[in-house]
């Protein structure tokens, strides 16, 4: 037996798994968590500390509520993890690799200020260390190509739905005649729709947990007639204290319908903030309890438990990175992006919330990353956004490319160097 | 940290464009103050207000330039790029307009016949407002263009259609003012300097209509 998995060397092993996987947390925090809840304190639907504490509290949920519980041993099963049977220190080691690799990558994007997917981030250096470790053939490359495909799928996704959704508010609320009384009308609507969406999700992601298999339609039957009664109750609030305006703005028409709209960005902003704990927190979380499994059991499972306080962990760690790292981030975007108003906030947050929903249902891979920018563009070209510069979309997907490719050759130099000095 | 998402959002050159308008209103209030001083006789003030409108002039200029110079390819606005310049040109025009005329007047300094004078400062107080809702009307096309709320779509309209009616008075009283120097002057010297002196004040007044119309297009549904 390697000494790896030397029964004395289980805690030290566990310890540094732990600093590594916060590590990678942190980052996905400071990256990913930022832009998405960037737009809000852009449009001032949300302060700064409300946005970071809101996105703490919603991501830990996310990941506690609906985070996988059973996770693939290898993330998105890039590789068939029996292959490593008889070695499981390889497999220790490369999950070392692999964390150690897309943490660092994505920290330098954090510090270019590039939005990267922290999922393509790990799936890379996962298939880097496979690569070495098993060998060329061992990858599923469809997979990766799959992957690549998030591309071309996100962004077009997040775009059309973004932009479908600004344009008809924009023809059926913002150019009316009376847009508060419009805003009035169709808000208990969009309430419904928004919580729908929410809803969908939480069965879909969290409900796993539960081992119900719900199809569709009976999710559908669930989630219909909870957000109807949502979106009235949303209009009986309304009515009760919408009268004169939002609450605390009794401005004119417009800024009224800007403040109505503010809440409903708050909601999707959340929801946002959910999503992403469910899916992005398991990138620092799956490798660490890949790695816990084979210490406790000396063998590569197929799957591994994912312990609830695992995950926890995973989205302290992910909040703290954003308080930490991402709140200059955040704090530039919303003093800097005032062409973001809550109707376009909220647009774009909820274009990339439903992409999310649907994408993820129809087994399309998309990243929560990608598709905020591709629905920010889409609300641009439906002509709701101020002013784009469209030549930084190809910063950001040349970010996305190279991503890949960055973190399979990191990974691979990683596990070679670890594979010789501690095997 | 940068944000590369952030940097994704472009700097409005609305903001700039609304910095060009005030400065043509500026040169509005100069150029009536101008005209005034000069028609009234033993103006001390016209070289020093000329000067400041030639000051206002490549002020706005610059910030024409730089809004030019800052619009390079790939930049999504949510007005037509072309039109937009279009405006930003005949805005700029305005204000050349005044300049000019500030000059021409400065070329006679003994300064003209009361009877034309009069008519001549009834003209520039028809041309005045139409530039002064330059500005205004640059406001609400950014407000407008934030949300696209349709109330303002109505404001811009209505004060699109105050620009056009002003132009329309100021190109009435051009022609009867031609006719009456044609009549009433005798010195060819004369009608040359006050016809070109009337041409000139009423371009400023087509210059603004102009600009007007191309915000029309802009917010054209």
């Amino acid at each position: 037996m390697n000494v790896l998995l030397a029964p004395g060397a289980d805690l030290l092993v566990l310890a540094f798994a732990t600093l590594v996987g916060l590590y990678m947390a942190a980052n996905i925090g400071a990256n990913d968590l930022a832009n998405a809840m960037g737009t809000s304190v852009g449009s001032g639907a949300l302060t700064m500390k409300q946005a970071v504490v809101a996105s703490m509290i919603f991501n830990l949920a996310g990941a506690t509520l609906a985070g996988g519980h059973v996770t693939n041993t290898i993330r998105k099963g890039m590789i068939d993890p029996s292959l490593l049977a008889g070695t499981p220190e390889n497999l220790l080691l490369g999950m070392f690799a692999a964390l150690l690799a897309a943490g660092v990558w994505v920290q330098v994007a954090t510090h270019l200020g590039l939005p990267v997917s922290t999922t393509h981030s790990i799936v890379g250096a996962v298939v880097g260390f496979g690569v070495i470790a098993v060998g060329f053939g061992a990858v599923s490359w469809g997979k990766v190509v799959a992957v690549a495909l998030s591309w071309v799928v996100s962004p077009l996704a997040g775009g059309i739905i973004g932009g479908g959704i600004y344009y008809l508010i924009q023809k059926k609320i913002l150019s009316t005649d009376y847009p508060y009384r419009a805003a009035q009308k169709y808000a208990p609507w969009l309430l419904s729709v928004v919580f729908c969406v929410i809803i969908l999700s939480v069965i879909f992601k969290g409900l796993k947990n539960l081992h119900l298999n719900l199809g569709i339609g009976k999710a559908l039957l669930i989630a219909l007639p909870v957000a109807l009664a949502l979106g009235f109750a949303g209009k009986l609030i309304l009515s009760r204290f919408g009268r004169e305006g939002c609450r605390w703005i009794r401005g004119d028409e417009e800024e009224k319908v800007e403040c109505l709209f503010a809440y409903l960005q708050i909601m999707t902003a959340c929801y946002v903030a959910f999503a992403h704990g469910a899916n992005d927190v398991a990138n620092a979380v799956g490798p660490l309890a890949a790695i816990y499994s084979v210490v406790k059991t000396k063998t590569v499972a197929m799957q591994v438990e994912v312990p609830v306080w695992m995950l926890a962990f995973g989205g302290i760690a992910v909040g703290g990175g954003l308080l930490a790292f991402g709140s200059r981030v955040m704090q530039t975007i919303g003093r800097k992006i005032t062409e973001i108003t809550p109707v376009r906030g909220f647009s774009a947050e909820f274009g990339a919330a439903t992409t999310i929903l649907i994408c993820s249902r129809l087994g399309l891979p998309i990243s929560t990353t990608h598709v905020l920018v591709g629905s920010v563009v889409g609300v641009g070209v439906m002509r709701g956004m101020g002013v784009l510069d469209l030549r930084v979309i190809r910063n950001i997907v040349s970010s996305w490319f190279i991503t890949l490719p960055f973190t399979i050759v990191l990974s691979m130099a990683f596990y070679k160097l670890f594979v010789t000095f501690l095997i | 940290m940068r944000s590369v998402f952030m940097s994704l959002f472009y700097k409005s050159p609305f903001d700039s464009l609304k910095g060009h308008a005030d400065k043509v209103t500026e040169c509005a209030r100069m150029f009536s103050k101008a005209v005034s001083c000069h028609l009234d006789g033993k103006c001390e003030d016209f070289d020093n207000l000329t000067d400041e409108v030639a000051r206002l002039e490549s002020e706005a200029d610059a910030i024409k330039r730089n809004i030019r110079g800052h619009m390079p390819r790939g930049i999504l606005m949510p007005v037509d790029k072309f039109q937009f310049f279009m405006y930003l040109r005949e805005q700029d025009r305005v204000v050349d307009g005044v300049e000019e005329a500030l000059y021409w007047l400065s070329y006679r300094p003994e300064g003209i016949e009361k009877d034309i004078g009069e008519d001549l400062k009834f003209l520039v107080e028809k041309v005045v407002p139409a530039i002064e809702m330059l500005s205004p009307l640059v406001e609400l096309a950014t407000s407008f263009f934030k949300a696209r709320f349709k109330e303002e779509r109505v404001e811009i309209k209505s004060l699109i259609r105050d620009i056009r009616q002003q132009e329309h008075e100021a190109d009435h009283l051009e022609r009867e003012l031609i006719h009456k120097i044609f009549t009433t002057i005798k010195d060819p010297l004369q009608v040359f300097f006050l016809i070109r002196l009337v041409e000139t004040i009423g371009s400023i007044a087509d210059h603004a209509q102009n600009a007007s119309d191309m915000m029309r297009a802009m917010v054209a549904e």
